[in-house]
């Protein structure tokens, strides 16, 4: 008896979407694209170097693999301000701890990176009994960089895919820190 | 040629201590008893200036401890090295003595598990505070407990 009523209650409540409802998401749909467009412009990074990838990091900003004329600014390396998370270098199981909260300081949407072989499946070190052997472990990564180190160019091409996935809304999670 | 800190601590520990080399520049000596650790420290503070190095011998069960001292005036360095047995892995702290020895011991602490009594501040210097195990230990297996464990779970 209750099993009916309450399936009936269900029958009750269902609608489809009326007219304005999906004016409305096309709408947000809309707008989110547009906004979208913009964010893939302008990804700011903090810059999470740990150890030797964070070097190639280093000569992704710098005069000959120019960053900043894609929109890539190294300014200020501030997460409060930053879109964008190049994690570069091992992370150790005492670093994890710091690098989620450098993670949950950064208003959404964010996107991650995760450069090299230490971050993708702990390279090296994977049989170590102090490092996180591949990030995707404490947190959702949208791109990898394989290399040890990468070269400065792949990096560039990271934030071409990247600028792909978010331009083409296929990025669609907000907080996406799993664990 | 033998060594005047030598001479010193053999009077001085009452002949409680096994002499290696005594050539006055790389002195090793043995303590037999690792109760003895602290004055036999007292002693060299006259003649060496700082503990530059403590390192630590898994001789499964055993630990053979090593202490090293050096001074700024010459080359000599000292060799102190006790051995402490399976019944407690504890021992007195120098890091009255030499405060070098301080970062040493969380170091040998955090690595070996060894206990060092008297010391001002016993935590962990390389592993997270709440790590389990003592990874250089001979007997320390890299389990999938081990590989796994990322401390997240900790709210902080
Ligand atoms: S992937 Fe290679 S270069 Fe990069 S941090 Fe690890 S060991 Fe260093």
């Amino acid at each position: 008896m209750n099993l009916e009523s309450e399936e009936k209650n269900a029958a009750d409540e269902f609608s489809y979407p009326g007219l304005g409802d999906v004016i409305f998401m096309k709408a947000e749909k809309f707008i989110e694209t547009v906004l979208n467009w913009g964010r893939g412009w302008s990804l700011w990074p903090v810059t999470f170097g740990t150890s030797c990838c964070a070097i190639e990091m280093m000569t992704f900003g710098a005069t000959k693999v120019d960053a900043d004329r894609m929109g890539v600014l190294f300014v200020g390396d501030s997460p409060r301000q930053s879109d964008l998370i190049l994690v570069s270098g091992t992370i150790t199981k005492k670093m994890a701890r710091r690098l989620i909260n450098v993670y949950e300081q950064m208003p959404s949407p964010k996107y991650v990176v995760a450069v090299g072989a230490c971050n993708i499946s702990g390279g090296l070190y994977h049989d170590s009994y102090n490092t996180i052997a591949g990030i995707d472990r404490i947190m959702q990564v949208d791109v990898h960089i394989p290399g040890c180190p990468p070269r400065p160019e792949q990096f560039q091409d990271a934030v071409k895919v990247l600028r792909e996935l978010i331009q083409k809304n296929k990025i669609e999670r907000y907080d996406k820190r799993t664990s | 040629m033998t060594s005047e800190l030598v001479e010193k601590l053999k009077s001085g520990l009452k002949g409680n201590i096994t002499v290696i080399s005594d050539d006055g520049v790389n002195d090793v000596v043995v303590l037999s008893d690792k109760k003895l650790i602290k004055s036999a420290a007292e002693l060299i503070k006259g003649t060496h200036d700082i503990l530059f190095m403590l390192t630590i011998v898994d001789r499964n069960p055993n630990f053979e401890l090593n202490y090293l001292f050096s001074n700024y005036r010459n080359k000599n360095i000292i060799i102190l090295r006790v051995n402490i047995t399976q019944d407690d892995y504890k021992i007195d702290t120098v890091s009255k003595v030499f405060p070098s020895a301080d970062w040493e011991e969380r170091e040998a602490y955090d690595l070996f598990g060894i206990e060092f009594k008297g010391h001002p501040d016993l935590r962990r210097i390389l592993l997270p505070e709440d790590w389990p195990g003592h990874p250089l230990r001979k007997d320390f297996e890299v389990t999938d407990d081990v590989r796994n464990w990322t401390g997240l779970d900790l709210k902080f």
